[in-house]
C-alpha cells in the first residue's frame, strides 16, 4: 500500500483508488495529487488506465475503492455534472461537441450550462479561437469542421465553464503536427488566466515534456513512477513498460 | 369539393392530436433513450381525470383539461424518478417497466370506473357551416388548442434554457454532463412534460372520439407510427409525420373506407422505411 500523496495544498487528489469491472481490475490502488496551478502529465501504454483515471477524477465512473478529494473535501460519490459545477471539468479524447449547433452556439451552451460568467469575447478566449481557426468560422456547424478544429472547439468549450481543475484526455490526439502547439497556448492560458490546475493524459511525449514539470506513469492500472520528466523517463521500469510501443524512441531521447 | 375540404380539416385536426402525442413520445426517446409503452396509458388517464373532474366534481371543462395535464405530468414525474430511474440504463427493463405501467393504468381505470365507456361529451356541441362545409365546433376548438400547445411545446424546447439543456442531453449526454447539466434532475422533468402533453391530449380528444379503458392502445400504435415515420428522436420529423398521417387517415377514410385506409397508411410507412430506414428526419438510434 502506498500512502496517499502527503500534500496539504492538493487541489484534486486520488487516494488509493481502485476500479474493477466484474472480476477484471483495470485500476489498482492509485494515489495521485494535483497541486494549485500545477500541470501534471499522465502517460502510459494503451490500456494502462489513463482514461479510467480521468473518468474517476471527473466523476464519470465511481471507483470500486478509494476516495477522490477536491480541496480536501470528499467528492467520491459526486456525479460528473455536479463535479463540473464544482469546477472539475473534463474534455474527451474524441471530438465531442453539439453537432447540430454552430461554433458560436456550442460556445454559448458551454457557458450557459455551466453557469459561468466567462464571456467568449474575453481577449484570451478570442486569441485561442483565432489560433484554432474558429474565430472566422463562428457560424459554421460544428459537425462540418475538420477533425482538429472540432477537437479544439471542445477544448475551448471547457474553458468557458471557468474550470478550477481541467482534466484533458489526449488533447493532441487527432491534431495535425502544426496544430499541436495550440495545446501549449491553451494550457498556458488556462493556468495564467483562470489559475486552474491541469491534468493531462497524452501520448505525444514531446508535448508532455514541454508542458509538464511533473509526470506520472501508469502501467497495467498501477502507478509505476512519478516525478520530473527527465528523471522518470530514464527509469528502467518505465522504459520497459513502453517497450514495443511507438513511444520507445521518445523515451530513449529523454 | 366539399368532401375534399372537410376531409382535409379532419386530417388537420387528427394531425394536431398526433403531433402532441408524438412530440412527447419522441422527446422521451431522444432524451432518456426510453421507448415509453405507457404513453397511451397517460393519454387514457388524462381522459378519465378530465371526465372525473367534470362529471363527478362538477368542474368546468377547461379546468378539467388543465387538471388532467397536471395530474398526468405529476404521475409521469414520479414514475420516472421513483421507478424508471432505477433501471434507466437497461433497455429491456425500461421496456417491461413502461409496458407494465401501462397495464396498471388500464386495470386501475377498470377498477375505479368500470369496464364500460362512460358518457363524456364535449361541452360545446354545434357545427360551423361555411360554403356548404360542415365542421363540428368541438373539432375546431380542439384543433386550435392542440395547435397552440404544439407552439408552446416548441417554444419551451427551443427558446428556454430548460429546453436547450434537454436538447443538449439528447444530442450528447456525456458532453452535456461534463459541462454541468444534471441529467438526473432533467430526466423526470422531461418525462413529466411528455406525459403531461399526452394527458392533455387525452382530456381534449376523448370527449370527441370515445373514452373506454382501452382507448390508450390505438393511441400508442399511432404514436409509434408517427414517430417511426418522422424518425425516432426528431421533433420536427414527428410534427411533420403527425400531420401527414392525420391527412392520409382522413382522406383514406373518406375515399377508401376504414380498413383500406388503415392498410394504405401502413403500406406508405413501409415504403418510407424501405427508402429511408431512419424515417423522414431520422438519425441512427443510440442508447442514452
Amino acid at each position: 500500500m502506498r500512502d496517499p500523496a502527503p500534500s496539504g495544498s492538493a487541489v484534486l487528489q486520488a487516494d488509493n483508488v481502485s476500479k474493477r469491472f466484474g472480476g477484471n481490475t483495470v485500476f489498482a490502488d492509485v494515489s495521485l495529487s494535483l497541486g494549485d496551478k500545477e500541470i501534471v502529465g499522465v502517460i502510459g501504454p494503451n490500456g494502462a488506465g489513463k482514461t479510467t483515471l480521468i473518468n474517476i477524477l471527473s466523476g464519470q465512473l465511481e471507483p470500486t475503492a478509494g476516495r477522490v478529494r477536491l480541496r480536501g473535501g470528499d467528492v467520491t460519490g459526486v456525479s460528473l455534472a455536479k463535479r463540473a459545477k464544482l469546477g472539475v471539468v473534463r474534455t474527451f479524447q474524441q471530438t465531442k461537441t453539439f453537432k447540430s449547433g454552430t461554433v458560436e452556439e456550442n460556445l454559448r451552451r458551454a457557458q450557459m450550462f455551466s453557469g459561468s460568467n466567462l464571456r467568449m469575447d474575453e481577449p484570451y478566449v478570442r486569441a485561442l479561437l483565432d489560433r484554432a481557426g474558429l474565430l472566422a468560422r463562428l457560424d459554421h456547424l460544428s459537425d462540418t469542421l475538420p477533425y482538429g478544429m472540432q477537437k479544439m472547439l471542445g477544448l475551448i468549450m471547457a474553458i468557458l465553464t471557468k474550470p478550477g481543475v481541467l482534466l484533458l484526455d489526449e488533447p493532441a490526439a487527432g491534431l495535425e503536427r502544426s496544430e499541436r502547439f495550440f495545446i501549449d497556448d491553451y494550457v498556458a492560458a488556462v493556468v495564467r488566466e483562470l489559475g486552474a490546475s491541469v491534468l493531462l493524459v497524452e501520448h505525444d511525449m514531446e508535448l508532455v515534456k514541454r508542458l509538464c514539470p511533473r509526470i506520472a506513469v501508469l502501467d497495467g492500472g498501477r502507478l509505476i513512477a512519478e516525478g520530473p520528466p527527465a528523471e522518470v523517463l530514464s527509469r528502467r521500469d518505465v522504459i520497459e513498460a513502453y517497450l514495443g510501443t511507438a513511444d520507445e524512441e521518445d523515451l530513449a531521447d529523454a | 369539393m366539399v368532401e375534399i375540404v372537410s376531409a382535409g380539416l379532419i386530417g388537420l385536426s387528427l394531425g394536431a392530436q398526433y403531433a402532441l402525442l408524438a412530440l412527447g413520445f419522441t422527446l422521451i426517446f431522444g432524451i432518456i433513450g426510453v421507448v415509453n409503452f405507457a404513453h397511451g396509458g397517460f393519454y387514457l388517464l388524462g381522459g378519465y381525470v378530465a371526465y372525473a373532474c367534470v362529471s363527478m366534481a362538477g368542474l368546468p371543462y377547461p379546468v378539467a383539461v388543465l387538471a388532467a395535464a397536471l395530474a398526468t405530468a405529476a404521475l409521469g414525474y414520479l414514475f420516472e424518478l421513483l421507478l424508471l430511474e432505477r433501471v434507466i440504463d437497461d433497455h429491456l427493463s425500461t421496456l417491461i417497466l413502461t409496458l407494465g405501467f401501462s397495464l396498471v393504468i388500464t386495470t386501475g381505470i377498470v377498477l375505479v370506473f368500470g369496464p364500460d365507456a362512460p358518457l363524456f361529451q364535449f361541452p360545446v356541441q354545434g357545427v360551423v357551416r361555411f360554403l356548404g362545409i360542415i365542421v363540428p365546433l368541438a373539432n375546431i376548438i380542439v384543433f386550435a388548442i392542440c395547435f397552440a400547445a404544439i407552439g408552446v411545446a416548441y417554444a419551451l424546447i427551443y427558446r428556454t434554457n430548460f429546453g436547450r439543456s434537454l436538447r443538449a442531453l439528447s444530442e450528447d449526454r456525456a458532453v452535456a454532463e461534463a459541462l454541468g447539466i444534471r441529467a438526473r434532475l432533467m430526466f423526470p422533468l422531461a418525462f413529466a412534460l411528455a406525459t403531461g402533453l399526452a394527458g392533455m391530449t387525452g382530456a381534449l380528444v376523448t370527449p370527441i372520439l370515445s373514452l373506454t379503458p382501452h382507448a390508450g392502445e390505438p393511441v400508442l400504435a399511432a404514436s409509434f407510427l408517427v414517430v417511426i415515420l418522422g424518425g425516432l428522436g426528431s421533433l420536427g420529423g414527428a410534427t411533420l409525420a403527425a400531420f401527414l398521417v392525420g391527412m392520409i387517415e382522413a382522406y383514406a377514410a373518406v375515399y377508401l373506407g376504414g380498413s383500406k385506409g388503415a392498410l394504405m397508411l401502413f403500406v406508405l410507412v413501409l415504403i418510407v422505411l424501405l427508402v429511408r430506414p431512419t424515417g423522414l428526419y431520422g438519425r441512427t438510434a443510440r442508447g442514452a
